[in-house]
């Protein structure tokens, strides 16, 4: 005799009325406008939709909302980490922030002041949210080095101030007026310089030391960028300049998403969590996206638009079905192509040592002997309940500070070369990424024992026998961190990996472990992302539009895509937009938009 | 694609009532502190409610949908308190603490439109089942047709008791609703009333349903009286028994059956859980609250509750909290969520209470419901041995009771409560496997499955004779020890088949949620001496406190834990008594409990 399985054995039941005993959410419903996918764009869109006077309903496969924006306990039991985002690179631009004073909800971002750390063959470097800190950190080595890098680093942030910054919440140019417009000025000519190089070549330009260039390299390639790709060097200022004017939210990620959610519904929205949409359907007259079907069957009738949050290829051939796509759009959708790699991130929780201080980098300790490693059952801790919440006040003196991210494992720049590419080609040459305390950072994720909660992660293949290397891979995490962090094996309480495939089980929009829902390289940015008919947030099918990382400017929850569809679709149906356009955006509009891209 | 429209399109079938939140919102509150947007920065509520769990969020949800403004400060990262579900294997959604819906007759569903709110309800034909260690098996469930046959439980039970039992059922079915409002859904009567035991609520309708509940014999019995006045033998009676204890009464103990049957038929009434868990009963209230403009903070633990002459004026936020103002003034009240010794010892202090109060508060017991809770990932259901033909098919339960004998329930009562240790041998062990992949789709990926939560009742940490983390240096022995019992029924369950596990201790659950004073899930003991009248103490039943404007709303009060929404509803009414302004603005979709009895009534009485 077979076990059961849950699929056949059918226990679940649907009631009459008159036999159910509460009212629940069980029939269709109808509204303006129905969002597929709770994640930041998706709840974005929905917000911005309600403010707008529109009815909204949000529809999230998971039980939680957020998407990447997901703070969980994946230390169970006791201890939280960020399961995806925990750098947020655009806080000083994003629209939503401001247009809706989240902060009112408890949502507040700060800025560590060691922005990023690198430990780069034994040379230690420091890269400060100031940079006249950075500048005199270099400065140690050489003056030339240390002016050369604020010269640097001062031109990104014009390019970023002026255009990549402000761009993130208006419509991409087409190729031929972004050459033209940007021609214009001076810093897009500076952005127009750097365009066409690959990231190696930009971050090569400054001849800066070794290990400065290898860390800045790999800040700027480490979310999918191939260090040798030409066509993406205009991402690099975007990651260096605000890869040092990143933000940690305070309680975790997921508090961003609390806080949109909660203005949402104030505003009338409607959040559906377990309800997973299979099918986006078709208003067979009219040929137009008239609502959503979920894996239990009720429908959300949407009387102006569905709006997907999702990736081309899932939204078009899986929900819409091809049948109902034009053949040279359903080519151009087939196309698509997922994150060139995906994250191997192993989440640990740490007794905290008994030098009082918390952990010193600054001393390379060597490996512990004892491989006291933590099971799944470890829980938190007894002793020194009330020392948590300890390094609030402290890392202010310079060399004490904890690094936002440190990059660590890596020997040199042709090393960081060597292992993303080889990451690309599918293999796992070594372990080398980033490290980041959190717990330090955000006392809440580790709430009261005073123990540490921490990550290392790096780039890493989808197709990978993880399972079976699972014991190796962990080994080695041990080994690489021990050696970074003073005493690691004996403080070692709990130790987690997750692979691309769990990435891609706990969020399934991030197909193949894509974080980003697909690629970055030349042919899915700008204009062209997800698709030349589609990166304006609108789609060929009426109705139908798209709000995730797949549609330009992309993913990292820089939130455009979710405010760029939203400002779609209030103007093709007709009603106000009730916020305008802070400053910087406006001055980029009359720049470079003006009379090229009505919007 | 474009079309025009107008500006109260937005106006639907679903819209939520909203009408008499715009009436009446400022009659109380005052309207010039908010902004323009409805919700400026601010530091005075009329209502301060400590703590996020179900409570809290209930409680916040009425009044913020009755008008007024409402804050909610919880100290953990997220809300819920026990309806919680946590992901700690990509996929797999795990019940740390509360699993099932139990309180499907609460009002609140229609009063507060959680349907609106997205809560859905995954309901389940077979809800559980039992095997005995002589390989006797049953699967039953409110919903399954089959239970109201004799035929189904002839061969365990023979054919007079089967009758009896069927019997039963139909009878009470009708009034389930009814009993579990009158025992779970009234504000309990203050003793000093006087009146009679016979002319409670819950005793009136339970003896109406059938007259085998006599008044005489229920009131001063147990559960395990009540199964063998019956006639029920194992495994029906141990499931029953242990049904009541792990959901609070003590199946032993004298006075307690009509809440020990009554709270079987609370789980047996809802017949399942929230699509995806528990969790989202929680996210339906917030939503609810968060809608009708409730404020939730999270990671703001309040540390102090102040009071100013007599009366609680707002609360203190830990410095640490994301508030910019560490003062939450109340304008009403400040009502607590958390445990009645945190409430009183903690957070209003000495100060301001009387000494015997304060002893009588340290002596409430914590005894019964701390939980070991063990989770299991594995690749296959467990195929249960000699339960073939009970579980056929879609008679699979959801939740299956191993070891289900009364000779175990009493062997581990006996170890957790009168030796102060956790059983070791595992035939002292029952315990439920919790198989939610059964009838929701959400728990697990394809092809795997979740054993969650699997319970295990273990002594209070700091009553453990082996020292308070006794419990947590024991956690591999227990789950092995779980795991071979688990073996034992289901030849499956080799180690190739589960893939994790995971567990929550008392302590576990007491660090990662603080109002699970010793682990304890329902806060103080469900015995006679802590129920209805006199939970947690006889001057705090109709959750007012020593304290004026401090009102309790937590799973110390009656009726206790198991996210029933009964306590927000109950308080309600107390509310309504001493808030004048809000008795007279009653909105349509308030209506009370046909027992409830004023104070100025029940005064009469005396």
């Amino acid at each position: 005799m077979t076990p059961p399985r849950a699929e056949e054995l059918q226990s679940a039941i649907s009631l009459t009325d008159t036999d159910r005993p509460l009212v629940d959410q069980s029939r269709d419903i109808e509204v303006d406008v129905v969002v597929v996918g709770a994640g930041p764009n998706g709840l974005i869109t929905a917000l911005y939709l309600a403010a707008a006077g529109l009815q909204v309903a949000v529809a999230e496969k998971r039980y939680e909302i957020g998407g990447g924006l997901a703070t969980e306990e994946v230390l169970f039991p006791g201890y939280y980490a960020n399961t995806h985002a925990t750098y947020h690179y655009m806080v000083d631009f994003m629209p939503v922030l401001s247009d809706f004073e989240l902060s009112r909800h408890g949502l507040r971002f700060y800025k560590p002041s060691l922005q990023a750390a690198g430990d780069i063959g034994g040379e230690k470097v420091r890269l400060y949210r100031a940079l006249d800190d950075t500048r005199d950190f270099l400065a140690r080595n050489s003056i030339a080095e240390a002016d050369s890098f604020a010269t640097m680093a001062m031109g990104f942030r014009r390019i970023v101030g002026e255009i990549i910054g402000p761009a993130t919440y208006l419509p991409p140019l087409p190729p031929l007026d972004t050459v033209e417009k940007m021609g214009t000025t001076s810093t897009g000519q500076a952005l127009l310089d750097v365009s066409e190089m690959s990231a190696v070549e930009v971050v090569s330009e400054a001849a800066l030391s070794d290990p400065v260039t290898a860390t800045l390299l790999y800040m700027s390639c480490q979310w999918g960028i191939s260090p040798q790709e030409s066509g993406m060097g205009f991402m690099v200022p975007l990651l260096i300049d605000r890869g040092l004017q990143k933000a940690f939210c305070y309680g975790g990620s997921h508090r961003m998403a609390s806080a949109i959610s909660r203005e949402l519904l104030l505003r009338g929205g409607m959040v559906l969590d377990n309800s997973e949409v299979v099918s986006i359907l078709v208003d067979g007259s009219e040929s137009r996206a008239s609502g959503v079907v979920m894996a239990d069957g009720r429908t959300v009738h949407a009387r102006h638009a569905v709006v997907s949050s999702l990736d081309p290829r899932t939204t078009f051939m899986n929900l819409l079905g091809e049948g109902n796509l034009d053949r040279n759009f359903a080519e151009a959708v087939g196309e698509w192509k997922y994150d060139k790699w995906s994250l191997f991130t192993a989440f640990f929780v740490l007794e905290r040592s008994g030098t009082g201080d918390g952990h010193v980098r600054e001393s390379a300790s060597g490996a512990g002997a004892a491989g006291g490693r933590g099971g799944t059952h470890g829980g938190p801790g007894t002793e020194a309940r009330a020392a948590g919440r300890m390094n609030r006040t402290a890392g202010t003196q310079v060399g004490q500070e904890e690094p936002f991210l440190e990059v660590i494992g890596f020997d040199s720049t042709d090393d960081v070369i060597a292992v993303l590419e080889a990451v690309e080609g599918g293999d796992l040459p070594k372990l080398a990424g980033h490290l980041t305390m959190e717990s330090e950072l955000d006392t809440v994720l580790a709430p009261r024992d005073g123990r540490v909660v921490g990550f290392f992660q790096m780039p890493a293949p989808y197709d990978f026998p993880w399972e079976e290397k699972a014991g190796e891979v962990t080994d080695q995490a041990v080994s690489l961190l021990s050696s970074h962090v003073p005493g690691f094996r004996e403080r070692l309480v709990r130790i987690k990996l997750e692979t691309p495939r769990d990435i891609e089980r706990r969020l399934a929009s991030m197909v193949r472990g894509s974080i980003k829902h697909g690629d970055y390289n030349p042919l899915q940015m700008g204009y062209m992302r997800p698709n030349i008919d589609c990166s304006d947030t609108r789609t060929p099918v009426a109705g139908l539009y798209l709000c995730g990382a797949s549609v330009y400017p992309g993913g990292m929850i820089i939130g455009g895509p979710g405010y760029l569809a939203a400002r779609a679709i209030s103007s093709d149906l007709g009603v106000t937009f009730p916020f305008s356009v802070p400053g910087p955006m406006q001055r980029y509009v009359d720049t470079y938009l003006n009379g090229v891209v009505e919007w | 694609m474009t079309s025009t429209i107008t500006s109260d399109l937005a106006v639907t079938a679903i819209a939520p009532d909203r009408s008499s939140q715009r009436e009446q919102r400022g009659a109380v509150a005052d309207a010039g502190d908010r902004d323009s947007k409805g919700l400026g920065r601010r530091s005075t509520f009329d209502f301060v409610i400590v703590g996020g769990g179900p409570n809290g969020l209930g409680i916040a949800a009425y009044l913020s949908k009755w008008g007024f403004s409402v804050c909610i400060l919880e100290a953990r990262p997220e809300i819920g308190g026990g309806a919680e579900n946590a992901e700690p294997m990509p996929g797999f959604s795990i019940d740390p603490h509360a699993t099932y819906l139990y309180g499907a007759a609460a009002p609140a569903f229609e009063q507060l439109e959680l349907g609106h709110y997205g809560f859905k309800m995954a309901y389940t034909k077979n809800l559980s089942g039992g095997i005995s260690p002589d390989g006797k098996a049953f699967a039953t469930g409110f919903y399954n047709p089959e239970s109201q046959v004799p035929q189904t439980y002839e061969r365990e039970l023979g054919g007079p008791m089967a009758e009896i039992f069927v019997q039963m059922q139909q009878n009470i079915r009708p009034r389930a609703r009814d009993l579990l409002r009158a025992v779970y859904y009234t504000a309990p009567y203050d003793e000093r009333w006087g009146v009679p035991r016979e002319e409670l609520p819950g005793v009136k309708v339970l003896k109406e349903t059938s007259p085998i509940f006599d008044p005489a014999f229920t009131l001063d019995s147990s559960v395990a009286d009540l199964a063998d006045m019956i006639g029920l033998p194992d495994p029906f009676k141990a499931v029953m028994l242990f049904g009541a204890w792990y959901n609070g009464p003590h199946p032993f103990w004298k006075g307690m059956s009509i809440p020990g049957m009554a709270c079987n038929l609370l789980y047996t009434y809802s017949s399942g859980s929230p699509v995806g868990g528990m969790h989202a009963l929680a996210h339906s209230l917030a939503r609810a609250a968060l809608a009708h403009g409730t404020r939730i903070y999270v990671n703001a633990p309040v540390t102090e509750i102040i009071v100013r002459d007599g009366r609680a004026t707002g609360v203190r936020v830990d410095d640490n909290s994301v508030l910019e103002e560490k003062t939450i003034n109340a304008r009403l009240a400040v009502i607590s969520g958390l445990h009645v010794k945190q409430t009183f010892l903690d957070l209003v202090g000495p100060a301001h209470l009387a000494p015997d109060f304060l002893d009588r508060v340290r002596g409430i017991s914590l005894k019964g419901g701390s939980l070991f809770v063990a989770h299991l990932i594995t690749t296959e259901l467990p195929q249960y041995k000699g339960a073939e033909e009970a579980f056929a098919g879609d008679r699979y339960p959801s939740c299956t009771v191993i070891n289900a004998s009364t000779e175990a329930l009493m062997e581990e009562m006996r170890d957790v409560y009168s030796f102060n240790t956790h059983p070791t041998d595992p035939d002292h062990y029952i315990v439920p496997i919790c198989q939610h992949d059964t009838y929701d789709a959400t728990r697990s990926p394809t092809g795997y499955y979740t054993l969650s939560p699997i319970y295990m009742q273990v002594p209070v940490p700091e009553e453990h004779r082996d020292g308070p983390d006794a419990v947590n240096d024991a956690k591999e022995e227990i789950v092995d020890n779980i795991v071979t019992l688990l073996r034992r029924y289901a030849p499956n369950m080799t180690p190739d088949k589960i893939v994790a596990s995971f567990v929550n201790t008392p302590r576990d659950s007491e660090y990662r949620n603080m109002a699970f004073v010793g682990g304890n899930w329902y806060g103080a003991r469900e015995g006679a001496e802590e129920w209805e009248s006199r939970r947690p103490l006889p001057e705090l039943a109709r959750y007012r406190t020593p304290i004026d404007g401090l009102y309790l709303c937590n799973h110390t009060s009656h009726p206790g834990g198991l996210c029933l929404i009964a306590v927000p509803y109950n308080l309600m009414h107390i509310l309504i008594e001493d808030f004048e302004p809000v008795a007279s603005t009653t909105p349509g979709w308030w209506y009370p409990s046909p027992w409830h009895i004023t104070d100025a009534e029940g005064g009469s009485l005396r």
